[in-house]
């Protein structure tokens, strides 16, 4: 049921769609039929495809960035405090700041040779926050009584990290990563957008192109495949976190 | 001969609250001890800094290496994600003892608290008794001289909590540790201690001796243990009876 009816639901929505456009003779520059935005993505699979990898490459690797530095960085900030109230101001300057307002600063000054770069900079920027703020909560609310255990029994600093605060702040961390992910997309799509070049040819570039050119309907399907990819990371990061906690965290508990 | 000793001790927290106040006391190798009071009368803050978790403001402390001291907290203080034996080890795991020496002591800690058949099971899976059997195993598998208990089975339904004060008993007797244990319960103390300080505001306000005539059987029914729970309960200043505070 909780799969078959959201998939009936879309079925009857867009056969909707088909047989409405088709009586009102929606123009195709405004609103294309399904059946013809399916057709647009065959016929364009091969560049939707090389599309869709630039944007996943420029995703992924933004995403990993993000959980890698943040991940270090929290723990950094657990250990001494002085190092996080020295920072803190500018990591929250760095996320308050719109992304696309510090895009075209950071096209020029790693763009020019190496547009990915850029692009993977500018999603990293948009994901690391919650990533960063979810593992110090993480970190910080392991229960005193478990760090007094590890002192009585003589943990060294890294071993009360490996024991006892990585695993313990495993379901914050994950919860952040699913937030990260999303946003490491969306970074993705707006340093495209902003980089609007024929340097960068990932999917958001494909909607722009195919927006100036009136080919709406390879416009959808370049917007379908975005949804796709978005959805696909969620869940991706959805089966992670069952895998990592089923067996023990209560959040999974029937 | 003493195991620990506290000498004209003060603990100030942080904040600015003394805990305690000059304590002195100490605690014979072998001997079991119970520190009654009610909350906030400095009993946890006794046992943490013969532990060595918290340091006196002032006065000092004879004590052990923390690798010599077996802790039970309140809580059973386990870690979700491991298993019962991971959990049991995991102190051993840290210390770096060798695998075969983790193994043997695992099996026997185990034992002691009749958790053999469980040893792969995670703790959500336990009851509330259980998962304080595996802190207790956890502490023992350490074979610490000394085990202090902050209030353990506090927790836990009457029952299940007179099943445990008879295991920790037989435990104490069969491994000859010194034992330091906290509790609010008058009737617990009287069971199960040799001796009880009775605090107070932080400080010691009485030292009760308990005579364990007719610990052999029946000893909640014997008139020793009815004296037992009188003293403590006069010492605490509420009257007579048997229960208070339990």
């Amino acid at each position: 049921m909780r799969y078959l009816l959201p998939f009936l639901l879309g079925l009857a929505l867009l056969s909707l769609w088909e047989i409405w456009v088709g009586l009102a003779d929606v123009p195709v520059f405004i609103l294309p039929a399904p059946s013809l935005i399916l057709a647009a993505l065959v016929d364009n699979f091969t560049a939707l495809m090389a599309a869709l990898w630039v944007t996943v490459k420029v995703t992924l690797l933004a995403f990993v960035w993000a959980v890698a530095t943040a991940v270090s960085l929290a723990i950094v900030f657990t250990r001494a405090r002085l190092i996080e109230m020295a920072l803190y101001p500018y990591v929250i300057t760095l996320q308050v700041t719109p992304v696309v307002a510090i895009a075209p600063l950071i096209l020029i000054w790693v763009g020019f040779d190496n547009v990915s770069r850029a692009l993977v900079i500018i999603a990293w920027i948009v994901a690391f926050f919650p990533m960063l703020t979810n593992t110090v909560q993480g970190l910080r609310s392991v229960d005193p009584q478990l760090h007094d255990l590890m002192t009585l029994s003589g943990a060294s600093w890294w071993q009360r990290l490996i024991y006892l605060e990585l695993p313990a702040a495993l379901p914050a961390m994950l919860t952040g990563a699913k937030i990260s992910g999303g946003l490491a997309l969306i970074g993705a799509v707006v340093a495209e957008f902003v980089a609007g070049s024929g340097t960068s040819t990932g999917l958001a570039w494909r909607i722009i192109e195919t927006g100036n050119r009136l080919e709406i309907a390879t416009m959808f399907a370049s917007l379908a495949l975005l949804s796709a990819l978005g959805i696909f990371l969620f869940y991706l990061l959805s089966f992670c976190e069952w895998l990592l906690l089923h067996r023990w965290h209560e959040s999974f508990r029937r | 001969m003493s195991a620990l000793a506290l000498n004209a001790a003060s603990l100030r927290y942080d904040n600015g609250f003394t805990a305690l106040k000059n304590v002195t006391a100490q605690f014979n190798s072998g001997s079991f001890t119970a520190l009654v009071g009610p909350s906030g009368c400095g009993k946890s803050s006794l046992l943490r800094l013969l532990a060595g978790l918290e340091q006196p403001f002032i006065g000092s402390v004879t004590g052990l290496a923390q690798s010599q001291i077996g802790f039970v907290f309140q809580e059973p203080t386990l870690l979700a994600w491991r298993s019962v034996a991971d959990n049991i080890t995991l102190p051993l795991q840290i210390e770096g003892h060798s695998p075969n020496e983790i193994a043997a002591r695992l099996d026997e800690a185990l034992a002691l608290v009749g958790l053999t058949d469980f040893a792969d099971t995670l703790p959500r899976q336990l009851s509330g008794g259980m998962k304080m059997r595996v802190s207790l195993a956890r502490a023992l598998a350490k074979r610490p001289p000394v085990l202090l208990m902050d209030e353990p089975f506090a927790a836990l339904d009457e029952l299940t909590r007179f099943r445990l004060d008879d295991d920790l008993h037989a435990i104490w007797q069969q491994q000859k540790c010194t034992i330091i244990f906290v509790t609010h319960s008058v009737t617990e103390a009287a069971y199960l201690a040799e001796r009880a300080l009775v605090m107070q505001g932080g400080e010691i306000q009485k030292e009760i001796a308990i005579n364990q005539t007719g610990r052999d059987s029946g000893f909640r029914s014997a008139p020793a243990f009815t004296a037992a729970c009188n003293a403590l309960s006069m010492a605490l200043g509420h009257g007579t009876g048997a229960g208070g505070g339990a």
